[in-house]
């Protein structure tokens, strides 16, 4: 099992999520294309959200590396719990790239918490947020509904097992495909649907300002 | 949390004296050359240099680094051990009075070093250098200034989090939360500490985006530091000096017979 079979193979499943997402009807009131245009506002929301999941993750980190280095079938069924910031933040920022940003800053803050593998988690920010972005990209960022944020947790989820098999040395491509279908619901569910879920309850406070859901 | 064991030391230390730009690329340096490093001795050298760097050259005190260990080892111990009993071996070996197969064992110690390397090298980086000189150090080289500022506001916003889930907890408690209960009981708790941190966050990050812009951040595409950003001479022959050990002890393992 070598690096460039593992991309290849997680490619091959960020455009099938992508495809899947294409299916999915738009949000109407949603711009799309690519936006790198963020205000202010768009940033300290994507800091404090970055802190905030930083902590919890650190603190899931020490679980998921137990059961990660075993085998990536063990590890599958947490590895979605790492990207809820990345879809509540695209839920609430709407803009591409934000859920990049955050994996970098919530990666960030993690290595300097004291993540088990230092700087190197800012391997597993990338690898996520670039996994959740290729998903998104696919619609041009113009859909917003539980189906679309599912899948992209699902991508991100699957996509951070790039960096995984590069630290790890996992040897089992039996294991690895095995895994994938695991990380890929797990990262649908506790990324995914968690992400809309808070998102969505966030929108019913009215908290966010009129350029944001809750206003709509 | 280990927030305490992982903080900024200014000790007036060489290698806290050197800027932040030079440290961050030789640690993608050291990074970059022990993933190239295919034999357990030329890791060990690595670690024996990284290790120098902690001790002499940072003066990291001892008893922060003991706090650190756990958080350290015990990734590549976990590592260590998993391909020791997992990887196929042709070979049996003796190692302190067990016998263990040869190829998990070297596997094993690989994935040991290998992180070990990793983590104590982003650790120096913590312990001698302080963030905000690191984010300047990444504008003047083009990062744009509103996202390093966005990684330095996540970092400030930290113990504003801590203090959060402080007092929703002692919000529970006055209102009559049980000590103890049921796991359920308690992810339930969870679940409403979670939401009600996130919101208070949010609200937290509305008014200090407010309070931000009515300052003209972001008016103008430069910005102005108290601290300037300077690469010191020091970091430029470090950084030279390293990427000629990494090149020798490269091409010197190539030489050795197969560890």
């Amino acid at each position: 099992m070598s690096t460039p079979v593992i991309l290849v193979i997680n490619i091959v499943i960020l455009v099938v999520l992508g495809l899947v997402v294409k299916t999915v009807k738009s949000d109407p009131t949603a711009k799309g294309g690519f936006n790198f245009n963020y205000t202010t506002s768009d940033l300290v929301i994507m800091a404090v959200l970055g802190a905030l999941a930083g902590v919890i993750n650190t603190w899931m980190g020490n679980v998921w590396y137990a059961a990660n280095t075993v085998s990536p079938i063990y590890g599958a069924a947490l590895q979605g719990t790492f990207m809820w910031a990345y879809i509540l933040a695209y839920f609430l920022v709407r803009k591409s790239g934000s859920m990049l940003i955050i994996g970098i800053i919530e990666a960030s803050v993690e290595a300097l918490l004291g993540n088990q593998a230092g700087l190197s988690t800012l391997g597993w920010g990338i690898s996520q947020g670039i996994g959740a972005e290729v998903v998104m990209a696919f619609c041009m960022y113009t859909k917003f509904g539980w189906l679309a944020l599912g899948l992209a947790g699902a991508g991100a989820s699957q996509f951070g097992t790039v960096w995984s098999f590069i630290l790890y040395g996992w040897t089992s491509l039996t294991d690895y495909l095995i895994a994938a279908p695991i990380n890929l619901i797990s990262g649908f569910i506790f990324s995914g649907l968690l992400g809309y879920f808070l998102g969505t309850m966030i929108a019913k406070t009215g908290l966010l300002r009129a350029t944001r859901r809750g206003a709509e | 949390m280990s927030e305490h064991s992982l903080r900024y030391i200014d000790n007036d230390s060489f290698f806290t004296r050197i800027d932040a730009l030079s440290k961050l690329i030789w640690v993608i340096l050291v990074i970059l050359t022990t993933f190239q490093l295919t034999s357990n001795l030329s890791r060990v050298v690595m670690l024996a240099v990284v290790v120098f760097v902690m001790i002499i050259l940072a003066r990291v005190p001892l008893k922060t680094i003991w706090q650190a260990m756990p958080i350290i080892l015990i990734m590549g111990t976990l590592l260590f051990f998993v391909h020791l009993f997992t990887a196929p071996s042709t070979q049996i070996i003796n190692v302190l009075g067990f016998s263990v197969g040869k190829e998990g064992f070297d596997k094993g110690l690989q994935y040991f070093l290998r992180i070990t390397i990793m983590v104590l090298a982003s650790f120096i980086l913590i312990w001698t250098t302080d963030i905000r000189d690191l984010m300047v150090g990444l504008v003047s080289i083009g990062m744009p200034y509103r996202y390093a500022f966005t990684v330095f506001m996540a970092l400030r916003f930290l113990p504003v989090v801590q203090q959060e889930v402080d007092a929703v907890k002692a919000a529970h408690a006055i209102r009559g939360r049980a000590s103890s209960s049921p796991i359920r009981h308690r992810i339930r708790l969870w679940q409403r500490y979670m939401f009600t941190v996130i919101v208070n966050g949010l609200r937290k990050a509305e008014n200090t985006a407010l309070a931000i812009e009515s300052r003209g951040f972001g008016a103008f595409p430069d910005r102005t530091f108290v601290k300037e950003f300077h690469w010191t001479k020091t970091g430029i022959i470090l950084l030279i000096l390293f990427i000629v050990f990494a090149i020798w002890l490269i091409f010197w393992e190539k030489n050795l017979p197969i560890l």
